[in-house]
């Protein structure tokens, strides 16, 4: 097989696994809602509902059917993007996730791209001179940014730049029409998002290059004269980002788990405070339909994670990485 | 002489202590020629060609040595006093094939990066055309197409030959190989030293071979220098050591070597391997005399105490050992 065959095969085979995740996901989800136990029409309508309202909403929501039908119904349906309707508002419950998971991508593709973009330079710099008192100082701020936890940046973020100073919006997601005022909006969340990213990636990416210029095709390149900086910053990083690129994939999860944090303090629609507001109100069909789409999301940014990856080091590819 | 090296000592410094790993080392390699340096694991073979290039590990340090070049002179005590040389006046052949090259890059990227520095403001294509060019002299097979690929797409041998096509790239004074048939097969060990003799014919350049060897030494080379516990012992032409050899420990090591031809070598018949008894001794600690005295089968009363000079042997000119032996009154 050629070079760009193996590379279909490779990602042909990596799409079904994907599809037999996400049916495997759905199905566990499924399950372990229903077995939470407590009358979703009870805390919905509270105490004081009459019976025949209790009936209709159970009709409505489904629970009369079996556990078997009603697998087969949330299933078959929610294949074909039907999540059914929300029984409190009375809009597709699709269209309720639709609406509030472009806030929450652009949360979280942005803090990433505010960790890569500052935790890469600082890893590399840190590598180039281990040992020394910037490497030390740099150390100290990375380990202090994974330690504090979203929350309490959050806040602290919060209380300065838009309490305090009254630099950028205290909360929501902005005017959907204006460009520039979604953009502010975004700032002090992305950051509260990013900066504990910032540090572990700054991490990951010393540790892996300083692993990577012990080998010896570095050495290579210095008796060849190529410069330190052409071989730490190319080279040495392109192989080092490998198992960086690995990790962060894991660790989307994380981000979308840290982002309820976010969104609940900064007041913004996104998944995560849909599926807060949710749980409060015992309002399981949107919950169940938000995790749906956080695995799917999970899985398919693993898939581009893997791909990236077989771009980078073309032996994963081959299937000898 | 096109390249010399002078009294190069060269320490490590490690948990247990300081250890001295070369000590006064001279060496001298004409133009177009090419000299062995031998001797066992620990010897400070290696210490040599990475001191030279300025390669050495972060805990050693050059104490002194003074290496020429090209008329060029450098100190070699000063960390990165060769770094101008690297990829032009010198260039080096790594012991380990499978290893020496980056993953994820392309051969041809490789090939150019050296480029990039030896032909300073060429063209992405005049370079492509020359690492091209230089995959065709080394006989890798499909040239046009090794350019695209990478590493672990060829064997070893030929990912020898890429890194052998990169110091032909970089027309060297002074090419270092450093044991470069010793992970390869046994079959593709004359192909890749036929490469180096190639690569030198044609650059006309001095190399230094780093061997254990003495076969590929008595083979290949025109000179060969001795090393033994981080000091000479023997240096000159081949063809003088070999017919006599100066001290008594490369005369062991031509011992050692197992003959192929069993008629033609007597005591190969018992099919014995012949042993050199004892250990190196302590780098941490020289020990009085003469540096081989502990293993030395024709020692005497002064080895222990007398530290012997380089003593010229014969009418031969180059050809000296370090043996008290020699020594005339």
């Amino acid at each position: 097989m050629s070079r760009s065959q193996r590379t279909a095969a490779f990602i042909a085979g990596r799409l079904a696994s994907v599809v037999l995740t996400i049916a495997g996901a759905t199905l566990l989800l499924f399950l372990m809602v229903r077995l939470v136990p407590g009358d979703f029409t009870s805390v919905m309508l509270g105490p004081r509902a009459t019976p025949e309202l209790r009936a209709q909403i159970t009709h409505d929501m489904g629970l009369d059917r079996s556990m078997l039908e009603q697998l087969w119904l949330f299933t078959s349906r929610a294949a074909t993007g039907d999540f059914g309707e929300d029984v409190v508002s009375h809009r597709p419950i699709l269209d309720i996730v639709l609406d509030v998971i472009p806030n929450t991508l652009a949360l979280a593709f942005s803090a990433l791209a505010l960790a890569l973009v500052v935790g890469i330079p600082i890893g590399v710099i840190a590598a180039l001179r281990p040992g020394s008192w910037l490497d030390n100082g740099l150390a100290l701020l990375s380990i202090s940014l994974i330690t504090t936890p979203t929350l309490v940046v959050s806040v602290i973020l919060f209380l300065i730049f838009a309490i305090g100073l009254h630099w950028l919006p205290v909360a929501g997601a902005g005017d959907p029409g204006d460009l520039v005022d979604r953009l502010r909006h975004l700032i002090l969340p992305s950051v509260a998002l990013a900066l504990g990213w910032v540090g572990y990636i700054s991490r990951l990416v010393r540790a892996a290059l300083l692993d990577t210029l012990a080998e010896l095709h570095v050495r290579t390149l210095r008796a060849y004269g190529v410069s330190e900086y052409r071989i730490v910053g190319l080279y040495a990083l392109k192989l080092a980002l490998v198992p960086v690129v690995s990790i962060l994939g894991i660790g989307l999860g994380d981000l979308i788990g840290s982002s309820v944090v976010v969104e609940i303090i900064f007041a913004r629609p996104g998944i995560g405070s849909l599926i807060f507001n949710s749980i409060a109100q015992r309002n399981f069909p949107v919950v169940q339909a938000c995790v749906v789409f956080i695995v799917a999301f999970y899985i398919v940014a693993n898939l581009v994670v893997d791909m990236i990856n077989a771009l980078l080091d073309p032996r994963i590819a081959a299937g000898r990485g | 002489m096109a390249i010399s090296l002078r009294d190069l000592s060269v320490d490590y410094t490690l948990p247990q202590g300081t250890a001295h790993a070369l000590r006064g080392v001279s060496l001298d390699i004409r133009k177009g020629q090419m000299l062995g340096l031998v001797g066992e694991s620990g010897s400070g073979k290696s210490t040599v060609a990475f001191a030279l290039m300025g390669l050495l590990a972060n805990n050693a340090r050059v104490t002194s040595g003074t290496a020429t070049i090209e008329g060029r002179s450098f100190d070699l005590t000063k960390r990165n006093a060769t770094a101008d040389l690297r990829g032009r006046g010198m260039a080096m052949i790594f012991q380990d094939p499978m290893l020496s090259l980056n993953p994820v890059f392309t051969i041809g990227t490789q090939l150019c990066e050296v480029l990039r520095r030896r032909a300073p403001g060429s063209d992405r294509k005049t370079r492509v055309a020359m690492a091209q060019d230089a995959l065709a002299k080394v006989k890798l097979s499909n040239p046009q197409r090794r350019m695209n690929q990478y590493p672990h797409e060829l064997s070893g041998g030929m990912r020898q030959r890429v890194v052998i096509a990169m110091a032909l790239l970089s027309e060297p004074a002074l090419l270092i190989a450093d044991e470069p048939t010793t992970a390869l097969d046994v079959t593709v060990e004359a192909q890749i030293m036929r490469e180096i003799i190639g690569l030198r014919d044609r650059i006309g350049c001095a190399v230094l071979l780093i061997t254990h060897s003495l076969g590929l030494v008595t083979e290949y080379c025109d000179a060969i220098s001795v090393l033994y516990a981080g000091e000479k012992l023997e240096s000159g032409t081949v063809k003088e050591v070999q017919r006599q050899p100066g001290h008594p420990y490369t005369r062991m090591l031509f011992d050692c070597e197992v003959p192929i031809d069993c008629e033609r070598h007597a005591d190969a018949s018992e099919n014995r391997f012949t042993v050199i008894a004892g250990e190196l001794p302590d780098p941490r600690q020289r020990p009085p005399g003469c540096i081989f005295n502990g293993r030395c089968d024709v020692s005497f009363e002064d080895c222990a105490v007398i530290d012997p000079g380089d003593y010229p042997i014969g009418n031969h000119a180059g050809h000296s050992a370090r043996c008290l032996r020699l020594q005339t009154p």
